[in-house]
Parts: C-alpha cells; structure tokens; sequence
C-alpha cells in the first residue's frame, strides 16, 4: 500500500432533488508517499470539497476515499493528518504554544511531551520566540506558520493545506512558499494543497491536478520535472515558465470543455435550464 | 499612563463645569431648592444621614447581588440546555427576546405578596428574573456562534462534543456572557431599588427614596439617589474588572488592535 490518498470514482452532491448540485464527479487520483500535490481550479470547482473529502470533514456521496489504506472516517478519527485552512483559526485565548499543543491535547498526550513537541515544531516554523504570545500580537504570515506548526504538532503521514497563504501579501506569500518547501523536506510529510494560484502551484508541486468546474472534476494532471530542492533561483528557470505556461493553458482547456458542455446543456442544472426557459418565454 | 489621564481629562472637566453650575446658577435662576437642591446640601445630607444610608445601601446591595447570583446562575445553566438541546433552544429563546420587552417590574406587587414586602427575597425574585433572560440570551449566542472553522478543525482532530464543549465553545462563549453580566447588573440595581418603591424595610435605599421625597426632605431623598446611582456604576466596573481577569486576552485584545508585530 503506497498510496497515502486514493480516491475511486468519487462523487459529491450537495442537496437532492431539483436543487441537488453536483460538487464533484468520478474523481479519480492516487497520491504517493511524500508526494506534494497542488489541486488548481477556478472557484466552483470543488478543489475544497476534494480537500474535505480526503480528510472526511464531509462524506462522499459515492464511490472510496481512503487515507493511509484506510475509509477516510477511520483515518480521521486516528487523526492520521494535519489541516491547514484559509485562515489560520487560532484560538484567541490561548497563548502561541498552547495553540500548538491543541491536537495533542484532544489526542491525550502528556503535557510535558505536548510542550517539547510544541517548541519543536515552533522552532520548525521559526517562531521559537513567539510561544508566549497571543495570536493577536502576531501578523498575518505568523499565524499561518503557527497553524502549520498545529497541523504537524501530531506528526501526520499527510498535511492538507486549503489555500492556506490565499488570504496574505504576494510578498509574504512568496516567502512561506521557500518556508513550506523547507518544512516539507525536513518533515518528509505527504502534501496536499489546495490553491487558484498558478506560480504558487507550479513552484511547490510535485504535480499539480488541474479540475475544471460544474461538475467539478480533474481535467489534466501536470507533472512538474523541476529539480529539487525547490530555492528562490527556482523562479528563475526557463522550466519553471514553461510550466506555469503549461498549467494556464490547461485550466483554460478545462474552461472551454467546461463551456461547450454548458451550451450542450450537459453541466447546466436542471433549475437554471428551466430559469433560462422562463426568462426566454418572458 | 498620562495619556489615560490626558484622554480622560475632558469628562473630568465636564463633569466640574456641571457641578459648579448646578451649585451657583440654582441661586442666580432663583430655582427653589425642593425642586433641586445644590450638590452642597446633597452632601450635607448624605454625611447627616450616613448611617441609615449605610445600612440601606447593605440591605438594597444585598438584594441585588442575591439576585444577580440566582438570575444569572440559572441564565447560564439553561443557556448550556438550550445550546445542547435544540428543542429547548427553540422553546427559551423565543421567550428572551419577548421577555425583554416586557415590563418585568410590574411584577413587584405580586412578588411582595409571594413572598412578603418586607423580605428582601421579594427584590431578590424581581431582579433575578430581569437578570436571567439576558445572561440567557448572550450564553447561548456565545455557545452556538462558533467559527465553523474552528469546529471543523476540531473535527479533524477527532475532538469528543465534550472536549468541543470544553475547548471552544465555552471559551468563545466567555467574552458573551460577561457582556450579558453588564447588562443584568444595570438591571439589577434598577430592579432591587424600584422594587422597594413597592415597599420593604425602611432601611433600604428605594424605600427611604420615597418615604423622604413623600415628607418633602428632598436633599435626603437626592443622596439616597445618589448613592443608588453609584451603586449601578459600581456593579458595573465590577463587572468589567472581573472580566479584564477572567479574559485578559480579550480585553487587550480591544487595546492592542492595530497594534501587531510585523513578520
């Protein structure tokens, strides 16, 4: 068992009926251990819904999802990963530390290991300093790293990160990329990544999964020869554009299938075609 | 420190200006001293009468923090009810929000044949149902309006309801229920001593309020008004000073926005 996510045919539907909107559809995808795999697509394309899929913070509708060999629900309840969201979600009241140590609490791990496990993974991030503080007096780019340091508090076989520097300055963002990427060998741990930026995908990514949406589903998966380890002078490479290239091109090709299915009325709901009757009638 | 001074400097001054127009412009406008007495004859009451004020201002406390401590008590215990059990939630809260515009002090006469006027657990009744519905109401906002975030989260980390309970939604309910416990000491005070207006010992603030102003000893009544008055202050920089405790986080929280560290 090499794969640390598999997912078989899976589908997800929001509501039922005439409302029912269909999230995802035959998702198919196999990540290996200490892969680093970015999920790139316009909004609406379910790339979150795939992200909460694999870490059953919501259930399939149909078809497997399994995590370390195991049905997604069994993986989560081991807690055999890490999350990192769009904003950090620190809790206010406690201090940087004591944020880092919240998984391991919930999981029951002695607090004199629980502390050297938080300074640790503190010092991982570089905010070996910071373990006094309260989130507030942190910046924006701070937090994010102290949610990374809570997401590997635990030591997880897999890390998903949902557009996690999405809502941070190009500059800041940039920076935590060469830090993730520094993070990620050291810890060896599988990645994956949800985020609509292009650059950021092509430059941490082992390969990047281009979705296209209504219904959500993977229209190309482009692998990414870079060499590693990924540096600043990566940015630079001529194989770096091509890529970025590439990629762009790719979720443009899955925009126009996604249009042309829209004017067959294939990826139209039902309720917008009758909308469309309507409004043409009127 | 001297900014906090300097900031406060104009209420201050303000709060000067008022008093010394009040103690002189009285005179010069020939306004009668039953209609307003000067704050100097205010104060000559209040050290002439300081040991039946003391005595009233025990009793009335007394009532108002015995109220305070079964109102809110109960508040919070259904708010963890309502915020558990949907039913109840739909049943309660409805019922805080009504209750908020009822007059509940139209309940004094009753409350003093319930329980006798001159027992002070007839006030203690009237202000701890003011002060329940309001504790209610905050605790259980504060219990249901977490991060959806912060619960998945949780849910990652295979988080017990228990340890959800424990780690996020009592922490995050805190900041509501001592913005619940301002409002009911403000209404406590109000409660307890408009609920002796309805009667109760003569050594209690609001009935020597209006014993005194019904035998025309106005600046007797004024510094029983007085001291009711800082009475409500009083309860309510408790409140603050014990949250500024409880939740230091949060109150510098407030005072240090804006005022992050950069990367």
């Amino acid at each position: 068992m090499n794969a640390v996510v598999e997912l078989v045919g899976s589908s997800k539907t929001f509501g039922a009926g005439r409302a029912a909107t269909v999230a995802l559809q035959g998702i198919d995808l196999s990540i290996g251990v200490g892969e680093f795999v970015s999920l790139i697509g316009p909004s609406g394309c379910g790339k979150s819904t795939l992200l909460r899929l694999i870490g059953d913070l919501i259930p399939a509708t149909s078809g497997e999802v399994r995590v370390n060999g195991k049905p997604a629900a069994q993986a989560r309840r081991g807690r055999e990963y890490g999350i990192v969201f769009q904003a950090p979600v620190l809790m206010d009241w406690r201090t940087v530390d004591r944020n880092v140590e919240l998984p391991l609490e919930i999981s029951g791990v002695p607090r004199a290991e629980r502390r050297a496990r938080a300074a640790a993974m503190l010092k991982l991030v570089e905010l070996a300093d910071f373990g006094g503080r309260y989130p507030w007096q942190l910046s924006g780019g701070m937090q994010q790293r102290v949610a990374i340091a809570r997401a590997l508090a635990t030591d997880p076989a897999l890390l998903l990160m949902d557009e996690p520097f999405g809502a941070l300055d190009e500059m800041t963002r940039e920076r935590l990329n060469l830090e993730l990427m520094r993070i990620w060998r050291s810890t060896g741990t599988t990645v994956v990544f949800v985020t609509h930026s292009i650059p950021e995908a092509v430059f941490l990514s082992g390969r990047v999964v281009v979705m296209s949406a209504r219904p959500g589903r993977v229209t190309r998966v482009v692998d990414i020869d870079l060499p590693q380890p990924r540096t600043a002078e990566t940015r630079n490479q001529e194989r770096y554009f091509e890529l970025v290239t590439t990629v762009r091109a790719a979720l443009r090709a899955g925009g126009a299938d996604a249009a042309a299915a829209e004017a067959e009325g294939l990826g139209t709901e039902p309720a917008d075609a009758e909308r469309i009757v309507a409004e043409g009638l009127a | 420190m001297s900014a906090r001074i300097r900031g406060a400097l104009p209420s201050f001054l303000i709060f000067v200006g008022v008093l010394l127009v009040w103690e002189f412009g009285l005179a010069a406008l020939n306004v009668q001293s039953f209609v307003l007495p000067r704050p100097t004859v205010i104060l000559a009451a209040l050290v002439d009468q300081a040991d039946l004020l003391a005595r009233a201002t025990l009793y009335t406390g007394s009532e108002v923090v015995g109220g305070l401590l079964v109102g809110c008590g109960l508040g919070v215990l259904a708010a963890f009810a309502a915020a558990r059990w949907r039913t109840v939630r739909e049943g309660f809260l409805p019922m805080g929000v009504a209750a908020s515009s009822i007059p509940i002090l139209a309940l004094a006469p009753l409350t003093n044949i319930w329980f006798t006027a001159e027992s002070a657990t007839s006030r203690m009744a009237i202000v701890a149902v003011l002060t329940f519905f309001p504790m209610m109401v905050n605790t259980v906002r504060g219990l249901t309006q977490v991060d959806p975030a912060a619960l998945e989260l949780m849910t990652a980390c295979a988080a017990s309801e228990g340890q959800i309970l424990r780690k996020l939604r009592i922490p995050n309910a805190l900041p509501y229920m001592f913005t619940g416990l301002k409002v009911a000491t403000t209404l406590a005070v109000i409660g307890a001593v408009v609920g002796e207006y309805f009667g109760g010992p003569l050594a209690a603030l609001g009935v020597y309020i209006q014993s005194e102003a019904y035998n025309f000893r106005y600046n007797h009544a004024w510094a029983a008004i007085l001291i009711a008055c800082a009475m409500g202050i009083g309860f309510y920089v408790l409140a603050i000073l014990a949250e500024r405790v409880v939740l230091p986080w949060h109150a510098s929280e407030r005072r240090a926005e804006g005022a992050q560290l950069g990367h």
